[in-house]
């Protein structure tokens, strides 16, 4: 059963994660799948917790991120965005930079 | 089932002095494409000014509407 706790510590144990609709193989989503189309490109591991695991992975997100929607990238911890911003930031350069400031 | 107007007017009613565009991506009615200018975003992360649409758009988001592209800037 996840809770925002659960969600908490994922989040602070990995680096880059996105919690999407479907895996990084098979995204069931647009959104998803751009999101981790960018994660792709831009070259460093990253983790996806796709939401439809668990029913409650989804509540528990969205109530400790207060977004409501996926995908969601986290960068250290913190919420970067969904696909729009993540996608704005990695045209702008502004998303690399952010990854290569992370913590490795 | 809301359209693009609703969704228009949703946020410039919730945000002062917003303008929004709001196209539908897919042509069903649940999948939009939003930019809003807005000065109240000045001084926002992207993720605030996000979650300002986000909030215009209230319980539809996910339900009636079930996913949004959103671009705004300050002017």
């Amino acid at each position: 059963m996840w809770t925002p706790e659960t969600v908490k510590d994922v989040v602070s144990k990995h680096r880059l994660v996105i919690f999407a609709k479907g895996t990084k193989e098979q995204p069931m989503c647009g959104f998803s799948h751009r999101a981790i189309h960018i994660m792709n490109l831009v070259g460093q591991p990253f983790e996806v917790v796709n939401i439809f695991d668990d029913p409650s992975i989804r509540p528990a997100l969205v109530e400790f991120s207060k977004w409501p929607t996926t995908p969601q990238l986290f960068v250290d911890g913190e919420l970067i965005g969904g696909s729009d911003i993540v996608l704005e930031m990695y045209e702008s350069g502004e998303l690399q930079q952010k990854i290569a400031a992370a913590k490795s | 089932m809301l359209s693009t107007q609703d969704v228009k007017q949703l946020i410039e009613a919730a945000i002062p002095g917003a303008t929004a565009e709001v196209a539908d991506l897919t042509g069903t009615s649940d999948h939009f494409d939003i930019r809003v200018t807005a000065p109240a975003f000045a001084g926002k992360s992207r993720i605030e000014q996000h979650k300002m649409v986000q909030a215009a758009l209230g319980q539809h988001l996910t339900t009636t509407i079930h996913a949004v592209q959103i671009k705004t800037s300050t002017e």
